[in-house]
């Protein structure tokens, strides 16, 4: 049963890429596409991304993958899309819930950094 | 022909095998997917499969227990499961006190019966005005190891009269504050401890009269406390035993009603 409220940050590394991953399929519109909403990314496509230094570099298994949806989808983050090209492939996207525990999550990654690199810790970037 | 151990299709073969061991709901939840997923990453040419063998090895491993446990969790750990079997375990709790309370209050109650009969008897001699000296028997009970009833009596200010017992060689006197309770009550049954490790079921009562005081009458409780011993431990096992059954029954209950999907 999904939940209205957003699970307590910080995410897991597995539940922080799996976010990741279905936001970026969603930005870029990856195919599959179905009539209305974007279709969704099906399992091995997530635990390419997420393996990708840009995806947060988490190597997950199949079993990780699939158990973090589960729960994923009972906390309302993310949901079947319905729309597959093979039935033995299950597709998912983020539901709204998802976007928001993303963007706190990315939010409170970005003010880590941002202390880390006014302490000195990460090296100043240009503006461009 | 055999397939090479690290052939696409015996690896595949193994993690269909090993994929038995999700527990049942997540199986049927996500087995196909999960197999299309190692298939796909099996077929991956960017992926190195000396990375990825360890890596679904390790995967397997967590995964399994982590599955288990939210299943045992999810199994086990509803709320109305857990407040049921708390429920029957606090009636459980409150009989097991019943069974040790009850016989034992019983127990301590009939200690005291004998000893009635004895201080109503001496209570009545003394007001007829027989001598404390010959109403109270001869004899004398070492209270330090005799399961003998015996009998003191005492004067209006609790000094010894006559007396049967002696612990170490002297009368045991009564507290000031006993015998003003008994001056007010007309009788008072205690358990008496005149020394260490003693206890007594102790009646004592007014003598009125010509020459007022009290008569006590006792016999010790080393026998009947070796009976509550029993009884506490018959209670302690039949708690044990309630205790066990609501576990047992509650696991049984929460295994056959468990959620059927993941």
């Amino acid at each position: 049963m999904a939940t209205e409220t957003a699970p307590a940050a910080p995410l897991t590394p597995a539940v922080f890429a799996i976010l990741l991953s279905l936001a970026e399929g969603e930005k870029s519109g990856s195919p599959p596409t179905g009539p209305g909403r974007w279709g969704g990314k099906h399992g091995y496509l997530i635990m390419k991304d997420a393996r990708a230094p840009q995806g947060g570099g988490v190597r997950l298994g199949p079993g990780t993958l699939y158990g973090s949806l589960d729960r994923m989808m009972r906390d309302g983050l993310v949901e079947e899309s319905g729309i597959s090209d093979d039935e033995r492939r299950r597709y998912y996207r983020l539901t709204h819930l998802g976007h928001s525990v993303l963007a706190v999550e990315l939010a409170r990654l970005d003010a880590a950094v941002a202390s880390a690199r006014s302490l000195g810790f990460l090296p100043h970037r240009g503006r461009s | 022909m055999t397939s090479a151990p690290h052939s696409p299709f015996r690896l595949e073969s193994l993690y269909a095998c090993a994929l038995r061991l999700y527990p049942r709901a997540f199986r049927e939840a996500y087995c196909v997917a999960m197999r299309q997923t190692f298939r796909d990453a099996v077929h991956d040419s960017t992926l190195s499969r000396r990375a990825f063998i360890p890596l679904v090895l390790r995967d397997l491993i967590t995964s399994l227990a982590k599955e288990h446990l939210a299943m045992l969790r999810d199994t086990f750990a509803r709320p109305a499961l857990i407040f049921n079997a708390l429920v029957l375990a606090g009636f459980a709790t409150i009989l097991a006190l019943a069974l040790y309370a009850i016989p034992q209050q019983l127990l301590r109650r009939g200690a005291d019966d004998p000893q009635v009969e004895m201080a109503d008897n001496l209570t009545w001699q003394l007001e007829q005005g027989v001598a404390p000296t010959d109403a109270v028997p001869a004899g004398t009970v070492d209270l330090a190891h005799s399961l003998s009833p015996f009998l003191i009596a005492y004067d209006d200010q609790g000094n010894s009269l006559a007396s049967q017992a002696r612990l170490n060689g002297q009368t045991p006197t009564l507290p000031q504050s006993l015998l003003e309770d008994v001056r007010q009550r007309g009788q008072d049954r205690i358990t008496w401890r005149p020394g260490e490790a003693i206890r007594f079921a102790a009646v004592i009562q007014r003598v009125n009269g010509a020459h007022p005081g009290f008569v006590l009458a006792g016999r010790s409780l080393r026998e009947e406390g070796a009976r509550q011993k029993a009884v506490r431990q018959m209670a302690a096992i039949a708690w044990a035993a309630m205790l066990a059954l609501i576990l047992v029954g509650s696991v049984a209950f929460g295994w056959y009603t468990r959620p059927k999907t993941a």
